[in-house]
């Protein structure tokens, strides 16, 4: 139907995992991202990084999706990274501020080594 | 009886087809077998007393007998033609009798007999003759015919199929072949930068001649603008080679602009055709750029000129099938008419619909077309106020049924309409404010009722103080309540739980345009989303 989403949960490395997201992110996928957040959780992961690698549309639905992922992110003290967005999106990240609560990585490495390098 | 041998054709071009004599060799061919007739060739000049005897005795006469100075009765004689002539006033034929087997002279009753007979055959030859004339009128005919039917088609194969579809110009073309056979031809070139060639050219003579040396010409002039950019260049080439190619005494006049639509800059070169009009808001200047026409002899230059069309200007080719045609008085249309006409009339996209009524009204309803007319004319749109600009551009319509996940749809037509005319990264934003839109109209507005499908417009227009910009817009059948309004989404009150997750939609689409509008009455809301060609609002 409506939800195209496609997610695959995966542990990159001690406490990470890495939901690699397919297809499009709108407001139909809600309940396919929830499951994959908590497979990632599962496993205790202290850290979820999201690839947008595969990402084909996202809408504002969809930015709605990853504010709902944030607030159950934060209040499990969680941190939430993404990297592999297009332009376009790292723009819209931007525009929406979202980019200021998820950090934007421009390739699933860069992203561990901020994970696992002490701030 | 007699055996009618054959028929000869007098050589008195000269004579009229009346009297124009053929000769029935005959014979008794008891005695005398086939094979022994001699072919009789007779001339009789338009002088001979013959003529002007047979006229006054339109009767059977004996040639042996007759005393008239005249060469073609010598003739008759030398040959033996004892009885010449069919005759009806005039002198349709001549009967060969020889002598009788008797080798008496002929009686009085055998000279009966040939009258009678000279008046049943004399009718009976002339519709022999005139069906025979007929017939090979006929077959001359259906050859000219032909030949206009390949030459139609060789002008059809030739001629542009579509018109230039330009982003804020307006082209319009007009040909009328006089005859149905072609002398005139239009085309128009495709440049990978964007830039587009228009040719007008005049090919000295009609039918399939002139079919295949526009043919040739069109050919020539597409492979010199593939490699050569200046227009003067391109003629300069083309007059080389197909001056090895032109049958003597044919030439082609030839005009050759290349339009950069981007900016209204256009270079042209002018091989002997009617110089076109710059129509301005200064008003009508001549396109003048000197050059001998294509194919007289080789190694000619060409002039190149500039000059760019401002909004709201226009440039008219045409061939000199307008400015030469005549009327009842035997007056000419003429170049003076032409441009006052010209300055009076601003508009280009019913330019070629006026200069027809004008001509109309110059040559009267009996005019027979003397030349073929060809029109082109180029506009660059400049609209004044948003009225104007709405009647400039021709929007693209669609409608996507509301369902969930639609206006993907939309996305992608309007993605197809806009084309290259955004920068990709640009072209990304309007899609997802196209996505938006339809988005919200599709689910607020139409509650995700298939029966209600949201309305699309896209319009690709030109502004005159500025280079133009695309237009959508989305339009649902929720009117009556208020759109909700664009309020901007603050995350950190969404992350306190102080505002909802979602919401972000206006938001969104404001940010991703150069302008949005929305507009609204009892039954519908309207969103205008534009974004500007020149990429100043990045």
């Amino acid at each position: 139907m409506s939800n195209n989403l496609i997610t695959h949960v995966r542990k990159a490395a001690d406490s990470v995992a890495v939901i690699d997201i397919s297809g499009e992110l709108n407001g139909y996928g809600e309940e396919t991202l929830m499951e994959a957040y908590a497979v990632a959780s599962n496993g205790r992961s202290q850290t979820i990084i999201l690839n947008f690698s595969n990402l084909e549309y996202m809408n504002s639905s969809g930015i709605g999706l990853l504010v709902t992922l944030l607030i159950r992110v934060q209040r499990q003290k969680q941190r939430l990274l993404a990297y592999g967005l297009s332009a376009h999106y790292q723009q819209i990240f931007e525009l929406t501020r979202l980019n200021e609560a998820i950090a934007i990585f421009d390739s699933e490495q860069a992203a561990l080594t901020a994970v696992t390098t002490p701030a | 009886m007699t055996t009618l041998r054959g028929f000869w054709r007098s050589k008195t071009k000269a004579a009229p087809a009346a009297e124009t004599p053929r000769i029935l060799n005959t014979t008794e061919t008891a005695v005398i077998p086939p094979t022994a007739l001699i072919p009789i060739d007779l001339d009789i000049a338009p002088n001979d007393p013959l003529l002007a005897y047979i006229r006054q005795n339109p009767a059977v006469f004996d040639a042996a007998q007759l005393k008239l100075d005249s060469p073609a009765v010598a003739a008759m004689r030398q040959a033996g033609v004892r009885l010449p002539l069919v005759s009806q006033g005039e002198l349709i034929g001549l009967i060969n009798l020889g002598q009788r087997l008797s080798d008496q002279e002929y009686s009085s009753d055998d000279y009966r007999l040939m009258n009678d007979l000279a008046t049943q055959a004399a009718p009976a030859l002339r519709i022999a003759q005139l069906v025979q004339q007929q017939k090979l009128e006929a077959v001359e005919r259906e050859r000219i015919a032909q030949e206009l039917r390949v030459a139609r088609l060789i002008q059809q194969t030739l001629l542009p199929q579509e018109l230039p579809a330009l982003a804020g110009w307006g082209v319009s073309s007009y040909y009328q072949p006089a005859r149905a056979v072609v002398g005139d031809f239009y085309d128009f070139l495709y440049f990978p930068d964007g830039k587009v060639g228009f040719i007008v050219a005049d090919v000295t003579d009609k039918g399939v001649p002139a079919a295949l040396v526009m043919a040739t010409t069109r050919t020539l002039l597409r492979a010199a603008a593939e490699r050569l950019e200046a227009p003067g260049a391109v003629l300069a080439r083309t007059n080389d080679v197909l001056v090895q190619e032109i049958p003597p005494k044919m030439f082609v006049t030839c005009f050759y602009a290349v339009l950069d639509p981007a900016t209204g800059h256009l270079r042209y070169a002018n091989a002997g055709h009617d110089v076109p009009y710059h129509h301005t808001g200064q008003g009508v200047v001549e396109l003048r750029a000197t050059g001998m026409p294509l194919g007289l002899m080789p190694g000619m230059a060409y002039d190149e000129k500039e000059t760019t069309l401002a909004p709201g200007d226009y440039v008219l080719l045409y061939s000199d099938g307008l400015v030469e045609a005549h009327n009842p008085a035997r007056g000419m249309f003429g170049f003076p008419r032409l441009q006052s006409l010209l300055s009076t009339h601003a508009d280009g996209a019913t330019l070629h619909h006026f200069l027809l009524a004008e001509l109309a009204a110059f040559t009267g309803p009996a005019w027979e077309q003397e030349d073929d007319v060809t029109l082109v004319t180029m506009q660059r749109e400049g609209a004044v106020n948003s009225e104007q600009l709405t009647v400039n551009s021709h929007p693209v319509e669609f409608e996507i049924p509301s369902a969930p996940g639609n206006e993907r749809l939309a996305m992608a037509r309007v993605a197809e309409v806009v084309g290259d005319l955004l920068p990709a990264s640009r072209l990304e934003k309007l899609k997802t404010a196209v996505a938006e839109a339809t988005m919200n109209a599709m689910e607020h507005g139409n509650l995700y009722d298939p029966d209600k499908p949201a309305r699309l417009k896209v319009f690709v227009e030109e502004a005159p103080t500025s280079t133009g910009s695309v237009r959508v817009t989305i339009t649902d059948q929720g009117g009556g309540k208020p759109l909700q309004p664009a309020a901007t989404p603050d995350l950190e009150a969404k992350l306190a739980g102080e505002q909802s997750p979602r919401g972000w939609g206006l938001f969104l689409i404001q940010a991703m345009v150069d302008e949005m509008h929305v507009h609204q009455d009892d039954q519908h809301h309207t969103i205008e989303l534009v974004m500007h060609l020149a990429d100043d609002h990045a």
